[in-house]
Formats: C-alpha cells, structure tokens, sequence
C-alpha cells in the first residue's frame, strides 16, 4: 500500500479532522445522556425496589394463619375472603390461580354462612341462569345478582362502595364451596403473593403530576429527552457544518 | 398444575361460559357508522394514490425525491405508526402494566441513534435500499444478495402484525370471522399498494398521519372529561388513572361513574399494572431492558425506516426529518398508555370477560360510553396505522425483490417496464405470505412486530453501523457478522415456532427465556458486531475506491 492510501482511513474513533473530533464528541455525548437516561434509570429502579405488599395480603397472612391453625374466627374468615376478592378482582389473574381462588373464595363463604344450603342452592340458581343467558342485561340474571349482592356483602363484612362487594356473586361458585383441600389449598399462598405483592419504592411512590414518579419519567420524559436530544444534534450539526464550511 | 387442578376446572365451567357474554357483546355484527367511516377513508387514501401515482422506478422507489422536511416527517410517523403502535402498545400494558412502557421506549429512543449514528450518512451514501448499500459498501453481489433476502424477510415478519391489525378492525367493524377480515383486509392493503407506489404513499402517509393522530387522541379528550380527570391535555391527565389503578378506586356514590355495560367505574388496588417488573406478569426486569435495547437498535435497522432517508433531497432534510418524525411519532406514544389505563379500570367488572388484548384500544373507548361513531373513526384510524406502515413494507420488500435481486443480480439489463412488473409481482407474493401467516394469530401485534426489529437489529444494524463509522470494515467481516447474528436470528425463531407448533426442542426453557423472539437483538447484535470487527481485522483491506467515497461523500 502507497502513503497516501494510508491518508484513507476513518474510524469513529479515531477522527483524524477537527470537525469530525467534533462530530465524535458530540455523539459520544448524546449517546452518553441517552443510555444514561434510559437504563440507568431502570438499574436505579431494580436497586432501590423492595417488594411491598398490599394491605390486603398482610389481612389475609394474619387471617390465614389463623384458618390454618385450626380455631378460626368468622373475622377470619372474613378477612381471608376479602383478601382473596382483592385478587380476584384484578383482572390479568392466570387460569389456573383463578381456580384456586375461586374455590378458596367459595368455601370460606359456606363456613361463614354455618355451611347454609339455601345460600348454595341460590347461588347454583344464579349460576344456571348465567349459562344461558346471552345478554348481561337479561332481567332474570340482574334481579338474581342484585339479590346475592348484599347478602355476600353481608357475609364478607364488604360495604356496599367497595368494589369486592359486586363481584362477589360471580365468584363465588355453589359447586366449590363444601371443601377446600390438596394442592390448591397448599399454593393458595403463594398465589396471593403473586399478586399481591410488589416491587416499590421511592420512585415508585413519589406522585409527580398525577403519575407515579417512575411511570411519569419512562412514560412521558423520556419521549420528550429522545426529542430533545435529536433537536439539539441537529441544530448542532447545522452550526458545526456552517463553521466547517460542510455542504450537504 | 393443569392436570392437578383439572376437577376444580370442570367444576367451574358455567362461570367461563359467563365470561364470554359480555365480551361477545362489545364484540356486536355489523357496524354500520363505522362501516361507512372506514369505506370513506379508504377511497381517500386510493384517490391520493391514483392523483400521485408511481409514473416510472424512480418515483416507485423514492417518490422523485420531492418530499419536504416536515411532509417527510410525517410520512416518517404515519409509515412507523402500525398497528403495532396504534393497537398493540396499549394491549401490551394492558396485559403487562409496566413492562409495555419497554415498547414504547424501544420504538422511540431507537430514533436517536438513528439520527446521530445513520440518517444524514445514509442520505449522503446515495442508494434507494437497504441492500443497494450492503452489496456496494461490502462490494459483493452475494452481500447484495442476502440483504435483499433479509430485508423481504423483515418486511414480512413486520406486515404479519400489522395484517393481524387490519384483521382484528376489520373484524369489529364488520363483524365477521377473523379470518375472513385478514383475507378482506389484506385484498383491500395490497390493491391500494399496487395502485399508488410510492409516491402516492407518501402523500398518503401525510393525510394518513394526520387521520391517524385525530382518530387516536379524540376519544382520550372524551374519556378523560367524562370520568373527570384532567382533560385538557389527557397525555397527562391520565397520570391519576395510573395513581387511582393503584390505590384502588371506590365506587363513587355522588357521581354514579359507569362503563357501557352499566358497571361502576371502580376497580380493586391493581399496582401490578404500574409497578415495574411486577411478579404478577411475570416479566422481569432483564426482559424489559433487553426488549427496549432490541428495539431500539433494531428501529436504526429497519429497511422500510432507512429507505425514508433515500426521498429526501439532502442529507439535512434527512436529519431534520427524523426530529419531526419522532415528534409526530411521540405524540401517538404519549398518548397510547392512557388508553391501557382506562381500559383496565373499565373492563375490571368480571362480567366484561376476557377481551382481545390487541383491540383494547377499540374497547376501551367503546366501554368508556364514547359515541359509537368516533370509535368507528377510531377503528378505521387502527386500519389507516397498519395500511400506512404495510404499504411501505410492501414497497421496501418488493424493492429488495425487483431491484436487489432482479435487477441488480439475476437480469442487469431489464428495461424499467419489466422492473416495475417485478416489483409489483413481489408485492403479490408478500401479501400472500403474510396473509397465510398472519391466519395463525401466532402472538399479540406489538410481539410479531418485535421479532422483525430484532432480525433487522442482528443482521442490517451491524451492517450500516460498521459500514459508514469504520473503513476497515470489510466484505470478510460483513459475512462472519452476518452469519453469527444470523445463527441466532434462526435459533430465536426456530424456538418460538416451535413452542408455537407444541413442540419442546432441547433446552427449550432456557433458549426461550434468554432469547425470546421479540428481544434476541440483545445477544445477537452485539455479537454479529464483534465477530465483524475481528474478522475485518485479520483480513483483506477494504478496496481504496470505497475508503475514498466514504471519506469524501459520506463524511466530507
């Protein structure tokens, strides 16, 4: 290779003009922000969490020892249940904890109602006529679950503005409630601690204009830095290539 | 655990029946308003296409190189806003809370390295595609080759999601099988393509844009007023949807907040949906990083992205251009996490059942009472994201197949007639393909569409990267890095087919894990880039011809 072949050569790092020094050093910069932005802020999340968890597993780890031990009150109960409908109200719950709950649910019912069988036979009603509707507005399935409405309310000492208090007749199942055993009632625990409890910090609780700090920052900042940053290397590179005399 | 709990599953039985009866109502028949909006928008755009048609492979190719800094903006935003935008970035936070937000970063902070590491280069280097780059910089016909191989490969793997989109509108609005709509859908797409080119694309993709962005944003303005939050800017307002998801929402007594079916706007504390990496997704805080790298890396390697640079005049409008791109593009992004958090507090009621994730958009607006003709223009702006971004991929996809392959390898001498008929018969044949893909439902939207950024991260990225930053990279090296990100691009994806079809390869778990298909970029890119580099630097020079015109042309 002749010398002057050797004059043609270029590596990002190593540039061998001064406007190309410029142009590294202020990729490098932006680069930097970007990535620093972007993941720091994630690591920063990942090291600050603790899993933290929601009041209504604290209510059901106390209620549940209680169940377990043998001699458990209907405030026992009562809490337990609560606990499970918090769960069951979320809605991205898998099948087969769905399952779980629903027959924990069910039969915690029946052993605050005394085991009353009216109870089931009305809910087994309720659930006939689910299966055959095709409209949630039919007349007979509104009057049936505005009917187990208060009365499980009642049962889980729910008041009528909690949200549990609703959607309790449709999880509580006539044909889950007499037992409650086996391996669902071995991985009832964790189940709810799956849902029930959360990676949360400072980040994570700070409200900043309505929005967790954290979900502000990723969601919404983040977006406008990445414009930020294309603004400022353009306006950049348009003064660096004015005084570098670069046409494009 | 399945087969241990299978009693306590046929024992609730008539409970899952419930379930699908509301969900099957929101669902409905035919939609009329809808229908109508949908047709009219269509004509539109078919009309633009016919007054802005493609005359020769110049205007095929690169729309005449005619397009402003801000219209080509917003054919930047119109042609990356896709179904997967539009649709599949609320279903992933629907369904996954936080981890979603890892798309949304993904697919806009790729834009950045895009602009300072490509956009102006790419303008500068003077090439209509992905692969007239590759086989020119790499000085091999084989490379040309292959990058047009990948680049029809990513444009399918791209259009699959976006021709699910299209499926699930059309099937809403028309209130037919899903496969059906896909087939309806994608006939609709491919005519409309067929007839413009891509010149009537791109003023397409100007009026696309802007049906696009009114069509999303409305319904929020509606939302956020009817459940009284802050409504004026509901980008932000939604912040207390977020915070009341969290802490639970009581039913309000003074108010009587009710969804469509009749159900209180009230829902049990669900921070799963806020909290990062939240066991109860089970997505952890490596996949969220590794999705949002791949994407981001893979968006600096998409054909269809990098060929928008080749239509405009200069590389400063190339550069400006990304700005107004990402801002437009920004502004759906804002926009589309409110519409995940009203839909979970909305469809919390069991009785709403479990809906389509992709068109939680749709549902969302429908179950917040909006008026059903605005979910209509809702609908046909989902159908207007995906025909924007398909019309593109069709035309980078049939580009790689008529120029790169036809033209530039197998028949050098074929008139210009004879390329356009290529051209348009490889749009064909992709529509094709994608259509008989996409009847699989293989995953969400925001997922099929991952996978194609991944294969753009593992194989173009390092190819452009390498190619305009380093003289000494060289055709040897292009190939080895080729051939390792290709490795893993095929062991990714062979996984996933896999475990789609039911079959368990070896180490099935843990390949699926560390190298899902919507994040294996995060392995395979930096890998393809350091077997790049070694090669190219225990072999053959790069000829002086090219070190010239990169020193001289690109860099100046």
């Amino acid at each position: 290779m002749n010398p002057s072949e050797n004059d043609y050569h270029i590596s990002f790092f190593k540039p061998t003009t001064e406007s190309a020094r410029h142009n590294r050093n202020m990729v490098g910069q932006l680069i930097l922000i970007w990535a620093v932005a972007i993941f720091g802020f994630q690591i920063m999340l990942k090291i600050l969490e603790k899993p933290v968890p929601e009041p209504s597993y604290i209510l059901f780890e106390s209620s549940w020892l209680a169940i377990e031990s043998g001699t458990p009150s209907v405030t026992d109960y009562q809490g337990a249940g609560q606990a499970v409908l918090s769960v069951l109200g979320k809605i991205a719950i898998q099948d087969d904890d769905k399952l779980i709950l629903e027959n924990a649910l069910s039969w915690m019912a029946y052993q605050i109602s005394g085991q009353d069988e009216s109870l089931k036979a009305a809910l087994s009603d309720f659930e006939t006529i689910a299966a055959s509707i095709s409209d949630i507005a039919d007349e007979a399935y509104v009057a049936k679950k505005n009917e187990l409405i208060p009365v499980l309310a009642e049962l889980f000492a729910l008041n009528e503005l909690d949200v549990r208090s609703k959607i309790a007749p449709l999880e509580v199942k006539s044909s889950l409630m007499e037992s409650f055993e086996g391996s669902g009632r071995d991985l009832l625990v964790e189940t709810m601690g799956l849902y029930l409890i959360h990676n949360r910090s400072a980040l994570t609780d700070a409200i900043f204009l309505g929005f967790p700090f954290h979900y502000f920052y990723t969601a919404v900042f983040l977006l406008i830095l990445f414009v930020g940053l294309c603004w400022l290397y353009c306006v950049r590179t348009d003064m660096y290539n004015k005084k570098y005399g670069i046409e494009d | 655990m399945k087969k241990i709990l299978l009693p306590l599953a046929l024992l609730s039985l008539p409970t899952l029946l419930h379930a699908a009866t509301a969900a099957t109502q929101l669902e409905g028949g035919f939609k009329v308003g809808p229908a109508i909006i949908l047709i009219i928008i269509l004509i539109l755009f078919v009309m633009v296409g016919i007054v802005f048609r493609a005359k020769d492979t110049t205007d095929f190719y690169a729309a005449g190189r005619g397009i402003s800094k801000v219209g080509s903006g917003m054919a930047i935003a119109s042609n990356w806003m896709s179904a997967a935008s539009f649709l599949g970035m609320a279903a992933l936070m629907y369904g996954s809370g936080y981890h979603g937000l890892a798309y949304v970063v993904g697919w806009t902070g790729g834009y950045v390295l895009l602009l300072i590491m490509m956009a102006g280069q790419i303008r500068k280097y003077g090439k209509y595609t992905a692969a007239d780059f590759i086989g020119d910089r790499y000085y091999s016909t084989t490379l040309r080759a292959v990058g047009a191989i990948i680049a029809i490969l990513i444009s399918i793997s791209y259009c699959v999601g976006q021709f699910g989109g299209i499926g699930l509108m059309f099937k809403w609005i028309l209130g037919i099988e899903y496969s059906l709509a896909v087939i309806i859908g994608g006939t609709v797409v491919l005519t409309y393509t067929l007839i413009s080119g891509m010149l009537g694309v791109t003023k397409n993709m100007q009026i696309q844009y802007v049906i696009i962005i009114i069509s999303f944003i409305i319904p929020l303005f509606i939302l956020t007023a009817k459940f009284d939050y802050f409504w004026l800017l509901p980008q932000i307002g939604y912040g207390s949807v977020v915070s009341d998801a969290i802490t639970g929402l009581p039913i309000n007594e003074t108010k009587a907040l009710v969804n469509s079916l009749g159900h209180d706007y009230a829902v049990v504390p669900v921070p799963e949906f806020a909290m990062p990496w939240d066991p109860a997704t089970g997505k952890t805080f490596f996949q969220w990083i590794a999705i949002a790298f791949s994407l981001m890396i893979g968006t600096a390697g998409l054909p269809h992205v990098i060929q928008r640079f080749y239509v405009v005049p200069k590389a400063r409008d190339a550069r400006w251009s990304v700005v107004w791109g990402l801002f437009f593009i920004c502004i759906l992004y804002w926009s589309a996490p409110p519409y995940a958090a009203f839909g979970k507090i909305l469809s919390a009621h069991p009785e709403v059942g479990t809906l389509a994730k992709d068109a939680i958009v749709v549902y969302t607006a429908q179950l917040g009472n909006v008026h059903p003709l605005i979910v209509g223009l809702l609908a046909a702006g989902g159908v207007s994201a995906a025909f924007s971004t398909v019309s593109g991929l069709l035309v980078a996809g049939s580009s790689a197949f008529a120029h790169d392959l036809y033209v530039k390898v197998i028949n050098p001498k074929a008139s210009p007639q004879k390329q356009l008929l290529y051209a348009r018969l490889g749009t064909v044949l992709m529509a094709i393909i994608v259509t008989l893909i996409a009847l699989k439902n293989f995953a969400l939207i925001g997922q099929l569409v991952a996978v194609a950024f991944s294969l753009a991260g593992c194989t173009i990225f390092p190819l452009f990267l390498l190619g305009i930053w380093w003289s000494g990279s060289n055709r040897a090296g292009a190939i080895a890095g080729l051939i390792a990100g290709g490795t893993v691009s095929i062991i990714a994806i062979t996984y996933f087919i896999a475990g789609k079809s039911g079959v368990s390869l070896p180490a099935h778990e843990f390949i699926s894990y560390w190298l899902e298909a919507w994040y294996f970029a995060w392995f395979g890119a930096p890998l393809a880039i350091i077997v790049h580099i070694i090669v190219s630097r225990f072999t053959k020079e790069t000829p002086i011809e090219i070190r010239k015109f990169l020193i001289e042309q690109v860099h100046n």
